[in-house]
């Protein structure tokens, strides 16, 4: 029997998995995979608890659709964002990016 | 209505010269010179309506016209006059004055490149002179008191090219307030004890004292108000040990010179203890500083006088010493006889002044002497100043005489022996230095170099013979002329009127003693029948201590320099170092130094804020645990 508790195991080690890719990793392409693991992991949250815990209602259902579309909205423009600084300074090496300081 | 509230008019009108002068002068025929003129005597005619309004009237009349100004909170400030027989003599001695030395400095000023602003500055120190006789509470007063002082300094220091004179304004303001401060201190004594700038609210209290009564005022209150009030008088009046300005005074014009030792400025200080009488006779000791400092000016002034040699710096020296008579008469309870002698010193040292002044126009000296013998070329000059020497010297009949006759009287009834003895002493010292000024200077032989000196012209020697006329003649109103006026001091007292009064063996011992003051300078430095050189090795010392004005001026330039000065150095350096460097630059260098470390945290490196984040999500959760779910 499968239960929420499961579910949620799989989905807070995704959201690990997702955030030590953000933390560890320099290139920015590999950082936007890592986001998007992070947000796949709070919809799976998301839809197996409102199924779990109240079948009738549907907002947690709803909440997931408009993070996918947030999601998908967000990559289209951070990989413009990444296209264009390739483009300018032939790299996506975060660690040779220091724009966003003083 | 009566003429007199129209008094105001008479300071207002040279008030309003004064702008006019200076702006507008320079497009004016005479440089606007005559409206400055023309002001002033229209102040001494109109004195003349309020002075017969006033006798009319007699002590019943209205003395004070208030108008209110503005009131702050529960205090009223108002603008007012007293009109009083004492007002009444100083508007009389002040526009007389004035007017004479205006018409003289027409000549004197000529093709000087200010002339128009000095007309202009000369009508605002009447004014303020003016101002401050009318004024009938302190604060008024306290305005006009400081007028008087920026008019000197703008006077004195009149040729501010040469660095003497600029030297001498500055000395003449910084030394006048520096008493100026006690006499503020002491005004605002009095508004705090009595809660009103009003002098007859003050003086009212100060007579309740004095009978006993329910006042506001306490005795030591008095006293201390009464001695802060004459530390400003000894400021302007120049009394020891204040008097150090005076004599550099002189650096102004000569005219200048004239009006401030004769009718502004230092009479202003006797006036204001006048006025304050009340105050002062509620309080013994106070009267009994003023007698006593008084007496100290006038003795040491006397000796200065004495040894001087340059004829201005005599006539300054005598000045002071007579300002300590007044002081003295005041400190005596000789109110009519000390403003008696101010009127007749004013009219005689205006006189002398203006006779300097001529002399130095006509015969370009200013050492008695290199002079000798003037008398040959310029007679009117030598007689009119031989009247003001008369007069100041104490002669009989002569002005000077009876109101020091007064004087001597007051001090004989209300003081000490050793007062009256000194004072004798000090009429001594004053006849022996006017005659010896008058005798070096214009009797004896004409000196070659002086030859082309020349008679001054008629608007300098107009004004001389008025003068002289009044030093002459003006001692008389001491006599009883009519059952009305039994001499001045039924129409000008403070508590009852007197008569004509005269101690007749006062009178001849004084006068005994100025004709041997006069016979001993005429053998000395007339004849020659007494030689001078033994007494002058025997008090060498002396003569040298007075020669340099008892080193109150060494004293003074010590203090400033070894004190004053070191003083104010280590409050620069304190600015300097612990104000402007730790307290403002400090803290400001250690923003800005802290920032510059802080910022480094500032990487710009998007894993770096992602951490942050991170960290940050994390606390909140485990905060919200803590302290949510786990209570």
């Amino acid at each position: 029997m499968i239960e929420l508790a499961h579910f949620q195991i799989v989905s807070g080690a995704l959201f690990a998995v997702g955030m030590y890719g953000v933390l560890a990793r320099r290139s920015a392409v590999l950082v936007l995979m890592s986001i998007e693991l992070m947000l796949n992991a709070v919809n799976l949250n998301l839809i197996a608890s409102a199924v779990f815990i109240d079948p009738s209602k549907f907002t947690g259902l709803i909440i997931a659709i408009f993070v996918i579309t947030v999601a998908a909205a967000e990559v289209g423009l951070a990989l413009a964002i990444v296209l264009r600084l390739f483009r300018s300074r032939a790299t996506i090496n975060l660690d040779e990016i220091e724009l966003m300081k003083w | 209505m009566p003429t007199m509230e129209w008094a105001w008019l008479i300071p207002v009108l040279s008030f309003a010269a004064f702008p006019i002068i200076a702006i507008g002068g320079k497009f004016l025929p005479g440089k606007g010179s005559f409206l400055a003129i023309l002001a002033i005597a229209a102040g001494f005619v109109l004195f003349w309506f309020v002075a017969i309004d006033r006798i009319r009237l007699g002590a019943s009349g209205v003395d004070f016209f208030t108008q209110r100004w503005f009131e702050a909170g529960s205090v009223t400030l108002s603008w007012g006059m007293i009109i009083d027989p004492l007002t009444i003599v100083m508007l009389g001695l002040v526009t007389f004055v004035a007017l004479m030395i205006q018409i003289y400095s027409l000549s004197y000023m000529k093709g000087d490149s200010r002339f128009g602003w000095y007309f202009a500055v000369h009508s605002f120190f009447a004014a303020s002179m003016l101002t401050l006789v009318l004024a009938d509470n302190f604060l008024l007063l306290y305005v006009a008191w400081e007028l008087v002082g920026l008019c000197s300094y703008l006077l004195i220091g009149f040729w501010y090219e040469r660095r003497s004179a600029a030297e001498a304004a500055k000395k003449a303001f910084v030394t006048t307030r520096i008493a100026d401060v006690a006499l503020l201190v002491g005004i605002l004594l009095l508004f705090k004890e009595v809660g009103s700038f009003s002098m007859s609210d003050t003086f009212r209290e100060a007579q309740a004292l004095m009978a006993g009564g329910e006042s506001l005022l306490t005795s030591g209150t008095a006293t201390a108000a009464a001695i802060l009030l004459f530390i400003g008088a000894m400021g302007k009046s120049a009394q020891v040990p204040f008097h150090v300005w005076l004599p550099d005074a002189m650096e102004g014009p000569t005219p200048v010179s004239a009006l401030i030792h004769a009718a502004t400025m230092v009479v202003a200080g006797v006036f204001l203890v006048a006025r304050a009488f009340p105050l002062f006779q509620a309080s013994p000791d106070a009267l009994l500083i003023v007698a006593s400092v008084g007496l100290v000016t006038t003795l040491v002034a006397a000796t200065m006088a004495l040894v001087a040699t340059d004829l201005k710096r005599i006539l300054a020296y005598s000045t002071v010493s007579h300002l300590g008579l007044m002081m003295l008469s005041l400190g005596a309870f000789g109110y009519t006889a000390a403003i008696f002698h101010l009127l007749a010193h004013g009219f005689s040292k205006a006189l002398l002044f203006l006779g300097a002044g001529s002399v130095m126009h006509g015969a370009n000296q200013t050492d008695i002497r290199q002079m000798g013998g003037l008398r040959k070329v310029m007679p009117i000059t030598a007689l009119t100043f031989a009247i003001g020497a008369l007069s100041l010297g104490g002669m009989p009949v002569f002005a000077g005489f009876w109101s020091k006759d007064e004087i001597l009287l007051s001090v004989l009834d209300n003081r000490h022996g050793v007062f009256i003895a000194l004072t004798l002493v000090a009429v001594f010292l004053s006849a022996l230095y006017m005659a010896r000024a008058y005798f070096v200077a214009f009797l004896g032989d004409l000196k070659e170099e002086n030859r082309k000196a020349h008679e001054s012209p008629l608007f300098m020697a107009l004004p001389l013979v008025l003068l002289a006329v009044l030093a002459a003649v003006f001692g008389f109103i001491a006599l009883e002329w009519t059952s009305d006026f039994t001499g001045i001091g039924s129409f000008l007292f403070y508590d009852k009127p007197h008569g004509f009064e005269f101690n007749v063996a006062l009178g001849v011992g004084s006068t005994a003693i100025t004709v041997a003051a006069f016979a001993l300078a005429w053998a000395a430095y007339r004849t020659g029948a007494l030689s001078l050189t033994p007494f002058k090795r025997g008090f060498f010392p002396l003569i040298k201590l007075a020669e340099n004005g008892y080193f109150f001026d060494h004293l003074y330039q010590w203090t400033i320099d070894r004190l004053v000065l070191v003083f104010s150095g280590f409050i620069a350096w304190f600015d300097r170092v612990v104000v402007n460097d730790a307290g403002v630059d400090g803290p400001a260098n250690s923003v800005r130094h802290s920032s510059f470390s802080l910022r480094r945290h500032v990487t710009g490196r998007v894993y770096n804020y992602a951490l942050g984040m991170v960290v940050g999500a994390v606390g909140v959760a485990v905060a919200w645990w803590a302290l949510v779910l786990g209570r």
